[in-house]
């Protein structure tokens, strides 16, 4: 089949199901599962054929030219997005199969399901775009999705106010990349993404410097939203009141990814320009570290892997940042598996033992679900960066290209971030699968009375943790880059980071006579800090939100005291004035006689005089 | 000189008239003044020139209006009786107003030149029998409308002021 | 005395009158007002007639077409104030209101 027909296919199946659902199969939930499974299933195939063809030429549609200006459609078909459009489709088409276990019985099916068709629509179209606007509208789009999602249980109040949050944080973001692209269209008069890359005659040559740092450095403002990047990092913990086969998929695999993607895309750009390379590489370093001490002093597993997501899309960011196309997408492909495995892992925990937290879950038997808590084992080593796990490489590729340029302060950074990683992920694993003692239930855990549909899954993306670190020159290949192979020597310092931090995991939960409190707990203020999130979320409640308030009743006093009233008094004294005048028609003939003789008077003194 | 002194004489009765008409609380008091003015203005026509004015204005003003006002107030004596007290705003009120016409008229006249005659006309042109002749001839038609108003005056008066009928 | 001054007098007339007409409270004093003002008028055609027109009958014929016209009004007026009276056993101008509003 032709590329058109298949990228149709891949992008177009899931809008015909998402369509389906919402018009025709609000009663028929079963049926909205088998139809959005299956056009899921469609899309993949479409997106797994165009992989193997290989990249071929673009094919763009012109939609609509205004002068010079030439806005189209259309898709790109080049090694970057034929890669991650596998991924987001493989992972969409996990968590619809695992989804199917876990939302059983909730009376919001059909709308779960057409929503995630939905997401899956707009997040291929984003990825597959050939055009910057295109781009832009898909990531609305996916946004929108995500907000949909996450207040899906619209009836809890915190679900709402999550949603609410997640949609207006990466709103913010967006304004600077709305600016940062229309900043773009008189330079180049197209937002065509072939042509503002091209090397020779691209936006590097069209734009000067000063121009083309003010305009990355924008786009980023849009990748810091998008991605929860500090400072708008903060609706991702908060989102975590959506399902957790959306946390899995959204808020670790693909939504946020997107950013990552976006700066992959535009890569020759942001190279062009030191200082946002510079800006990038503290942002991200600095995140990373900050969302790893939040992570590991929280207690709900899904926040430790909401902290842990935004933690490494920071890493993904010092790849790519530090210059190496291959070390941020490697990651980010990487990431989206196990951090999928892992939310999914919890997501089983949650669905069995009716708890987020994690020494609820380990004292409630955790570990007697074995198939999950070796899955969990897995994910979190690739997640660590233990080898020969997927994680591992794609975290070498990072060190290995910071230790390139000499960014010596950010290489520190990171090699601190991994130390944490290490730590809270054992930190997680031993609160799980070790804790101080097991409470005996009436039923029995042992074995796995789980549905198939939500181990399949899992036994998939455990795979892929395990295997896909030896898929990296295959990845590369088809990036386009060349691979660089490191010697053992250069890969030591990684390990010897992992091993501390799973050596003090184990020393502070893991061995017999753990303590099970963190070390962090004997520095106080520190702990109070990381607990708190480090004061972000305080903040701006109280500047923001305390200045919107300030001006919304400012607006309201001069609306209602001053414009409104103002009309009001109008209308009031023009009715005084006809009250006052009614006193002149007083009858007394007098009055009127009076009044009009001295008039008469004047009127003629006045011709009079003249 | 005697004229000059007859003349202020006669200008400060019509004065003092007035201002007893205008001031005084007691009815009867006003139309004695307005009497007094009246007397007055008849001398000051007769200065000017006619006699025959002067004694109309004699006649009927004095003669027959002042005595059918007097006739009037007789007939509502009530208020003659125990004559009310203005309020003094509205006293000032007018009085200023009065005033202010005053003067706005006064320096008007003062400040225009009227073109005064050299010479006087000639006695004929004084005589009563001119006025007559005017009268009926090239004035006739004023003439005759004013005894047609003085008709409709009379027949409203009588139509206003006659009692009513019992059934209606 | 001259022509300024018959019509000044014939000004100070007019405005006592004035007087009259807007500050009295019984209606005859009003009618008195009312007639010390056409009087005033009838000073000023006969001083005008007398320093100023070629022709001085014409002045003395309007004279007496004024006095003939307030006998007239005064006979209207006179027989309204007996209608009034009778209506109302009183004859206040400030309690002839009817027209207000």
């Amino acid at each position: 089949m032709d590329s058109l027909t298949l990228v149709l296919l891949a992008t177009g199946a899931p809008l015909i199901c998402f369509l389906i659902c919402i018009l025709a199969l609000r009663p028929h939930p079963g049926a909205a599962r088998v139809v959005a499974l299956g056009g899921m299933g469609l899309s993949l195939f479409g997106s797994v054929t165009l992989l193997l063809q290989g990249p071929v030429e673009p094919l763009r549609f012109l939609w609509f030219s205004s002068g010079e200006i030439q806005l189209q459609f259309g898709f790109l078909l080049d090694g970057l997005s034929l890669l991650f459009a596998v991924a987001v489709a493989l992972i969409t088409f996990c968590v619809m199969l695992y989804s199917i276990g876990y939302m059983a019985g909730d009376p919001g099916t059909t709308r779960y399901f057409a929503m995630l068709s939905f997401f899956a629509w707009a997040m291929l179209s984003f990825v597959y775009a050939v055009d910057l606007l295109q781009v832009f509208i898909f990531w609305e789009l996916v946004g929108l999705a995500s907000f949909f999602l996450i207040g899906f249980w619209y009836e809890k109040p915190e679900a709402n106010a999550a949603a609410k949050k997640a949609f207006l944080m990466t709103r913010v973001g967006d304004v600077g990349l709305l600016i940062g692209l229309l900043l773009i269209l008189p330079l180049s008069n197209s937002f065509d993404l072939p042509h503002l890359l091209d090397p020779q005659a691209g936006l590097v040559r069209l734009a000067l410097p000063a121009t083309l740092t003010l305009i990355t450095l924008l786009i980023f403002v849009g990748i810091v939203g998008k991605s929860a990047q500090f400072p708008l990092h903060t609706w991702l913990p908060d989102a975590m009141e959506g399902p957790t086969p959306v946390s899995a998929l959204l808020h670790s695999a693909t939504m946020v990814a997107a950013g990552v993607f976006l700066m992959a895309r535009l890569h020759p750009l942001f190279m062009a320009s030191e200082q946002t390379r510079t800006v990038v590489l503290c942002v991200a370093t600095f995140t990373a570290i900050l969302a790893s001490t939040m992570a590991m002093v929280e207690r709900d597993i899904k926040k430790v892997l909401a902290y842990s997501s935004i933690s490494q899309l920071g890493f993904m960011l010092i790849g790519l940042g530090a210059g190496s196309l291959f070390a941020g997408v490697f990651h980010l492909v990487t990431h989206a598996v196990f951090k999928a495995l892992l939310f999914l892992c919890s997501g089983v925990y949650i669905h069995h033992l009716a708890t987020n937290d994690m020494e609820e879950i380990g004292r409630r038997g955790g570990r007697q679900l074995r198939l999950t808590t070796a899955a969990l084992v897995i994910g979190s080593a690739a997640l660590a960066g233990v080898p020969p796990l997927a994680g591992f490489f794609s975290k070498e590729e990072i060190f290995a290209q910071l230790g390139h340029g000499g960014l010596g302060p950010f290489a520190i950074g990171a090699f601190a971030a991994a130390f944490l990683t290490a730590y809270y992920t054992g930190r997680m694993v031993f609160l799980v699968v070790a804790p101080a003692q097991i409470e005996e239930t009436s039923h029995d855990h042992h074995g796995d009375p789980q549905p198939w549909v939500m181990l399949a899954p899992i036994v998939l993306l455990a795979l892929g943790a395990l295997t896909l670190g030896f898929f990296g020159s295959s990845i590369a290949a088809t990036l386009g880059v060349q691979l660089v192979h490191h010697s053992l020597v250069s890969m030591l310092p990684a390990i010897g980071v992992v091993a501390l931090g799973g050596a003090l995991a184990w020393f502070d939960f893991g061995r017999k006579s753990a303590p099970r409190r963190g070390f962090i707990t004997r520095l106080a203020a520190l702990e109070t800090l990381f607990i708190r999130q480090w004061y972000v979320d305080d903040f701006y409640r109280t500047i923001v939100v305390r200045i919107n308030t300030a001006l919304a009743k400012t607006m309201h006093f001069i609306e209602t005291r001053g414009l409104d009233a103002g009309f009001d008094r109008l209308g009031f004294n023009t009715l005084g004035l006809g009250a006052l005048a009614t006193r002149l028609q007083s009858g007394w003939v007098q009055i009127y006689t009076g009044g009009a003789v001295v008039l008469l008077g004047l009127v003629v003194a006045y011709f009079g005089l003249r | 000189m005697l004229e000059q002194f007859v003349v202020y004489l006669f200008a400060a009765l019509v004065v003092t008239g007035g201002l007893m008409a205008a001031l005084t609380r007691q009815i009867l008091y006003a139309i004695i003044g307005m009497g007094l003015s009246l007397l007055g203005l008849s001398g000051i026509f007769l200065y000017l020139g006619s006699p025959f004015v002067a004694a109309m204005q004699l006649l009927i003003y004095i003669g027959g209006i002042t005595v059918a006002i007097v006739f009037a107030m007789m007939l509502s004596l009530s208020m003659s009786l125990r004559p009310p007290q203005s309020q003094p705003q509205k006293f000032a009120l007018a009085i200023v107003g009065a005033g202010i016409f005053f003067a706005a008229m006064a320096t008007v006249v003062h400040g225009t030149q009227f073109p005064l005659l050299q010479e006087q006309a000639p006695e004929a042109a004084w005589a009563v029998s001119q006025l007559g002749h005017l009268l009926l001839n090239a004035y006739n038609l004023v003439f005759e409308t004013l005894s047609l108003v003085l008709l409709l005056a009379i027949i409203g008066a009588i139509l206003i002021a006659r009692k009513e009928k019992a059934v209606q | 005395m001259t022509l300024h001054g018959f019509i000044l007098l014939g000004l100070a007339l007019f405005s006592l009158g004035l007087v009259a007409v807007l500050s009295r409270r019984n209606l005859i004093a009003v009618l008195i007002g009312v007639e010390l003002m056409m009087n005033a008028a009838s000073l000023n055609f006969m001083a005008f007639n007398r320093y100023v027109v070629k022709d001085p009958a014409i002045g003395q014929v309007f004279v007496l077409i004024i006095i003939g016209l307030a006998a007239a009004e005064v006979a209207i007026f006179l027989s309204i104030i007996l209608r009034l009276y009778r209506l109302r056993r009183d004859i206040d101008v400030e309690h002839l209101t009817g027209l207000k509003g």
